[in-house]
């Protein structure tokens, strides 16, 4: 098997593991931890193996990484400090 | 490609290892990317946004989406980057036909996205989903929709670009056209690879 067909098999593989959580109906900190989780490990798989960034110029790959980043740092941020951003986001 | 660079320093010689950067597909697609992205970024932002403003809507929300049609889409799209994958990587090969072959196969499980949610939309409307359940949806449907419009670009890119490589269009010295179609088409999986937990998971 090559990395390509690895690589999908490890995304889909955290698909239906998401699917699984889905199906649970659970909420909390460690959904959120597992939902940012896969949202860097599956972006990360796509940019890294499916884009083949890491030969790519850096500021391109660091793009790429910080979108992903950036979202999984808004899961932590929105469940762990909801009211401050609500405070922060609110229009009077 | 590793370029060895000798150089002196004192009585010792160092050699290291510079490499030189390639832009996957070309120049033109990555403006696109990167716009798209901060489309997106602006997008989300506004998803994170209604999410602080209405937790129990976002809590309650994911219970009335069906999850299954979620994963489908998920596996659809992540198989369908696969093929193009193995697109590019056989046109490195000079084997234009089986790169074609390969677009045709990412074309076909690309096509079972807009289908899965034309399903999914009306499985929604015959049951309440639209229109009167508040923020969660707003933000569901403005958020898949406006990705469903990339997905359709990217569609006809894939089908611009497997009539060219069926054509012999590209060769494994310029296929840069097919690998910046295939940069696109990964994007659109990357977006999807958040929309997902976010709106089917996350709770």
């Amino acid at each position: 098997m090559g990395t390509a067909e690895k690589t999908w098999v490890g995304l889909v593989g955290l698909t239906l593991f998401g699917a699984l959580l889905a199906e649970t109906g659970h909420a909390g900190w460690p959904l959120a931890l597992a939902v940012m989780a896969t949202i860097l490990v599956k972006a990360g798989l796509v940019i890294d193996r499916y884009m083949e960034m890491p030969t790519a110029p850096a500021s391109f790959r660091w793009a790429l990484y910080a979108f992903a980043g950036l979202l999984s740092l808004m899961v932590l941020l929105t469940h762990g400090f909801g009211e401050a951003l609500k405070r922060l986001t609110t229009i009077y | 490609m590793a370029i060895p660079i000798e150089a002196t320093v004192g009585t010792s010689t160092l050699q290291s290892h510079a490499y030189t950067a390639r832009i996957p597909g070309n120049r033109g697609i990555w403006v696109g990317i990167f716009c798209v992205l901060v489309e997106f970024t602006l997008l989300f932002g506004v998803y994170f946004v209604a999410r602080v403003h209405n937790p129990e809507d976002f809590r309650l929300g994911p219970d009335g989406l069906v999850t299954r049609a979620g994963v489908a889409i998920t596996l659809f799209l992540l198989s369908s980057g696969y093929c193009m994958v193995k697109a590019v990587e056989v046109m490195r090969r000079n084997r234009h036909r089986a790169a074609a072959r390969w677009v045709l196969a990412a074309i076909l499980l690309g096509c079972c996205y807009p289908m899965i949610k034309y399903f999914e939309l009306n499985w929604y409307i015959d049951n309440g989903g639209v229109g009167q359940r508040g923020v969660f949806y707003g933000t569901y449907y403005y958020l898949t929709l406006t990705h469903l419009v990339h997905v359709t670009w990217g569609l006809l890119g894939l089908i611009w670009v497997g009539a060219r490589a069926a054509l012999g269009g590209y060769s494994a010295d310029d296929y840069s056209g097919l690998e910046a179609a295939a940069m696109y088409w990964h994007t659109t999986d990357i977006l999807w690879l958040a929309i997902f937990p976010l709106f089917y998971v996350l709770r």
